[in-house]
């Protein structure tokens, strides 16, 4: 098989964070330590979130004001497609609950040059995870649920690890700001053809970055933001 | 059924599928404004002939014109609140992206 060889300079993360000042010095220093490029997205914040991840070594792009996660994700893709060599993108949740052997074995997948995104599972295979019942369940009724995520025989519809090439990050076009943009991501691989694997991922599931996490409850807005997407003026 | 359910929810359906198809070309516009032309005509006269509201109500199968002008007023309502939500919408989508220019002309790197 023709192997696609993956420059680590080409190799740009996408970091969104929210109030995150505690964390994201690490995460970065984390990512720092294998990636020559982190941007994080600093959405807003009213902390050091900014001032801590360049102080790591990230690229540091400022909302002005709150967008929602979503929308950081997409300004971060804006800004690393534009960096001259920019070839292969991941996004990587803020809260340190993804760990950086998932991404490098999702880059490993993506090199196989037979697929433009990989998104990370907390379902697939032998991995044991360590989701709480109540939220596995929700999740994998939300996968299994999506029609665009059956069709693509997708696991884990809301998962923050994706790996892709600069195709998807060239076409990417995030309209939904806040926490439908996961659904959202999966309709935009349905309708762009993009060719989609998954690779079982580890979540972290501390007691920070359940804190931050989102309430099941949010599930009902994802679903109504679904419905409209299609009747939206892009 | 009565007449004023069929005309009812048939209303109610059909702002909603208008609603979600073409809200933002010329001609739906067009059609808005003369719908509210139509909307003052039909106020004036009912102002002017109240009583007639009822006789208009009763070919309906309700009993008051005042009960026909209040679901009248319901369906008002639903368009107005759906249409100002995918207004909002449009706007923070607007508004999200000129936020992202503003982000990006002062993007930081690590190096400076």
């Amino acid at each position: 098989m023709y192997v696609v060889v993956i420059d680590p300079s080409s190799v740009w993360i996408i970091v969104p964070a929210f109030n995150e000042a505690q964390v994201i010095g690490d995460v970065v220093a984390d990512l720092r330590s294998v990636f020559a490029h982190v941007v994080c997205v600093d959405d807003g914040s009213r902390d050091e979130t900014a001032d801590v991840a360049l102080h790591a070594g990230a690229h540091v792009v400022t909302h002005p004001v709150n967008l929602g996660q979503g929308a950081a994700i997409q300004t971060g893709v804006e800004y690393a497609r534009r960096q001259p060599g920019a070839a292969v993108f991941a996004t990587f949740d803020a809260d340190g609950q993804h760990r950086l052997k998932d991404v490098v074995s999702m880059m490993e997948r993506l090199s196989r040059g037979d697929v433009d995104i990989v998104i990370g599972t907390r379902f697939a295979g032998s991995t044991i995870s360590h989701t709480p019942a109540l939220k596995r369940l929700i999740l994998r009724a939300a996968a299994w649920l999506s029609p665009n995520s059956r069709r693509l025989a997708l696991t884990d519809a809301h998962n923050g690890l994706r790996v892709f090439n600069k195709t998807v990050a060239d076409q990417l076009n995030l309209t939904m700001s806040g926490m439908s943009h996961a659904s959202e991501f999966i309709a935009l691989i349905a309708e762009n053809r993009w060719r989609v694997a998954e690779e079982p991922v580890e979540i972290l599931y501390t007691e920070y970055s359940l804190s931050k996490g989102q309430p099941l409850l949010n599930g009902v807005n994802i679903v109504f933001d679904g419905f409209l997407r299609g009747r939206m003026r892009r | 059924m009565n007449w004023i359910q069929v005309l009812l929810i048939s209303a109610v359906v059909t702002l909603l599928v208008y609603l979600l198809r073409s809200r933002t070309n010329a001609k739906a516009k067009a059609w808005v404004k003369v719908g509210y032309v139509l909307f003052v005509i039909a106020a004036v006269y009912a102002i002017l002939r109240p009583d007639d509201t009822t006789v208009v109500a009763n070919w309906l199968g309700v009993d008051r014109g005042t009960d026909l002008l209040f679901y009248a007023l319901v369906i008002a309502f639903v368009f107005t609140t759906l249409s100002t939500y995918l207004r909002f919408k449009e706007l923070e989508l607007r508004y999200a992206r000129l936020a992202r220019a503003v982000a990006l002309e002062g993007a930081r790197t690590p190096d400076s």
